[in-house]
């Protein structure tokens, strides 16, 4: 592929974006419209936050946006990051037990299925309203899949790379970091990317039910208010921040695990 | 004058070896039976044979990663193989290499577990590199090279710790004929500077002979020598009348057998 035809999936979805907010700005600016107040367009809305210099909240209490844009990161990365980690540990343990694995397999396959948002009350009462919580209900949300896919990992690698290793002179623990822990990477993190929208919308919920601060207090915020523009605000920023961070993890499965076996 | 010894000092001595295969019934079906065969230090010895009548089995068994009943095995320089041992580094048929390293470090894999300093062993890994011809490509992936490029960087990775013995797998089936005689040439030449004991499964006749200082023809189940012939007297030209005879004879033979 030419450098331009590789660019041309880019060019067409930005310019269709640029479109669609042509389209919004042109209708919302035309007055009356009940479009206008239900659905402000994006100069009114980033011109109203604009205002308040991107303060959110009122008088004293009001903290920048940053900061909440800060917070809902470091839960999710803190709790995705944390279940990448723990799945990697707990799968590779499981792997060395075949009882063991037939003992809590079952125990994966029913906790893996119950959605991160199903975590929140359960997580509110047993940690309070903290980041805690939140990082948590990432955690929970993503680690069982995880572990599940680091034991088929381990299952699917031909049986050929361990045994060279251990010809070559390698023992168990430099078999396990310098083969199967790379080879099995890859797959893991691939799921990981899979399950962030999951843990994203969670911590989301979390921020509008419980605590309150984060993106999705903004949202929660707007509505306490009845001001629509923050409300579109915390939804365009909430839209941009997923976008990007999907973009990342995407970038590090192309470009740093995109090895496969 | 007197009579050559049978074998004076072999690398291996298989004696009354039955393999048997976890999961499977005891004995029963495995191709290896009570087979019993020496392999000679410092040569190459090729085996031949037709598809699935034990050759993978008895290198695995050679290197010490097959399970032996315990009524014989294999004797490795006098003592029972009862594991794997980087004195014996097997090149098997498909999976060599790491797809997340590097020729180089694919190359160097085995480094840490050898003796030397830093900078010998870094020497090291470039002077193999310039041996088998790879030094241009030590900074790709395996993904990028081509197949004649991989069994070389396993043989390269391999020779790297120094091994006794060197057990091939198939090593070139996969690879076009010019590219073949190559590898097969490469090979003659790495065993003339290192004369490591090489034992190499071929299932191609031409190949057996010219890389071979003996050929052994496997076959039959349970699995037995159907011949055994020392080439170091056949000139090393695949279309030296002699070379031929003796491929037409081995073909012959395997197809014979054919069922
Ligand atoms: N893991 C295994 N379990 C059971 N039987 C096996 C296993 N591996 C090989 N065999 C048996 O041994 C026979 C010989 O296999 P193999 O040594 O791979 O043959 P070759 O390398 O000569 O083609 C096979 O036909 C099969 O019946
Ligand atoms: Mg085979």
């Amino acid at each position: 592929m030419t450098r331009a035809a590789s660019l041309a999936p880019a060019i067409f979805g930005a310019g269709t974006l640029a479109l669609l907010l042509g389209l919004w700005e042109y209708l919302g600016s035309g007055g009356g419209v009940a479009l206008t107040s239900v659905l402000p367009p994006p100069s009114r809305f980033i011109s109203s936050v604009a205002e308040s210099g991107f303060r959110i909240g009122l008088g004293s209490q009001a903290a920048p946006l940053a900061q909440s844009i800060a917070s809902t990161f470091f839960r999710v990365f803190a709790g995705m990051g944390i279940a990448f980690v723990a799945a990697i540990v707990t799968g590779a343990l499981l792997s060395l037990s075949k009882v063991a694995t037939w003992c809590l397999t079952p125990l994966l396959y029913v906790l893996a299925p119950i959605a991160p948002i199903a975590w929140i009350p359960t997580a509110i009462v047993v940690f309070g309203i903290s980041n805690v919580t939140a990082v948590f209900i990432v955690f929970m949300g993503v680690y069982f899949i995880l572990t599940i896919a680091t034991l088929a990992e381990i299952r699917r690698l031909p049986e050929e790379f361990t045994t060279i290793a251990g010809n070559l002179g390698a023992g168990p623990v430099d078999r396990w970091f310098r083969v199967v822990l790379p080879a099995i990477l890859p797959g893991v993190f691939t799921l990981l990317r899979t399950n962030f929208i999951a843990a994203w919308m969670a911590v989301l919920v979390a921020e509008m039910v419980g605590l309150r601060d984060g993106l999705g207090a903004i949202i929660m915020m707007g509505r306490n208010l009845f001001n629509n523009e923050l409300i579109m605000f915390g939804m365009a920023i909430i839209g941009v921040s997923g976008f990007i961070v999907d973009r990342l993890l995407a970038m590090i499965a192309t470009r740093v695990l995109w090895w496969r076996i | 004058m007197l009579a050559p010894p049978p074998l004076q000092d072999p690398a291996f001595k298989v004696d009354r070896l039955t393999v048997t295969f976890p999961g499977a019934d005891a004995g029963a079906r495995s191709p290896i039976m009570d087979f019993s065969l020496e392999i000679a230090r410092g040569e190459i010895t090729c085996l031949l044979g037709p598809s699935g009548c034990g050759k993978t089995t008895l290198l695995r068994a050679l290197g010490g990663f097959a399970r032996a009943e315990n009524t014989g095995g294999v004797l490795f320089q006098g003592q029972w193989l009862r594991a794997p041992t980087s004195d014996i580094v097997m090149i098997f048929q498909e999976n060599n290499l790491y797809p997340w390293l590097t020729v180089r470090r694919n190359v160097a894999f085995g480094l840490p577990y050898c003796e030397g300093t830093r900078e010998e062993k870094r020497g090291r890994v470039e002077a193999m590199l310039r041996h088998v011809g790879l030094e241009a490509a030590a900074d790709q992936y395996p993904r990028e090279l081509s197949g004649g490029m991989r069994q070389r960087t396993a043989i390269a990775r391999a020779l790297m710790v120094d091994p006794k013995v060197l057990l091939l797998d198939e090593p070139f089936s996969a690879l076009d004929v010019a590219l073949r005689r190559r590898m097969q040439e490469l090979m003659r030449a790495i065993w003339a500077s290192t004369r490591t004991t090489f034992v190499m499964v071929t299932h191609n006749v031409e190949e057996a002979i010219m890389v071979g200082h003996r050929v052994i023809v496997l076959g039959g189940r349970p699995m037995s020598v159907l011949l055994d012939e020392r080439t170091d007297a056949i000139p090393k030209d695949r279309y030296a009348p002699e070379t031929l005879a003796l491929q037409r004879r081995i073909e012959d033979l395997i197809e014979s057998r054919r069922v």
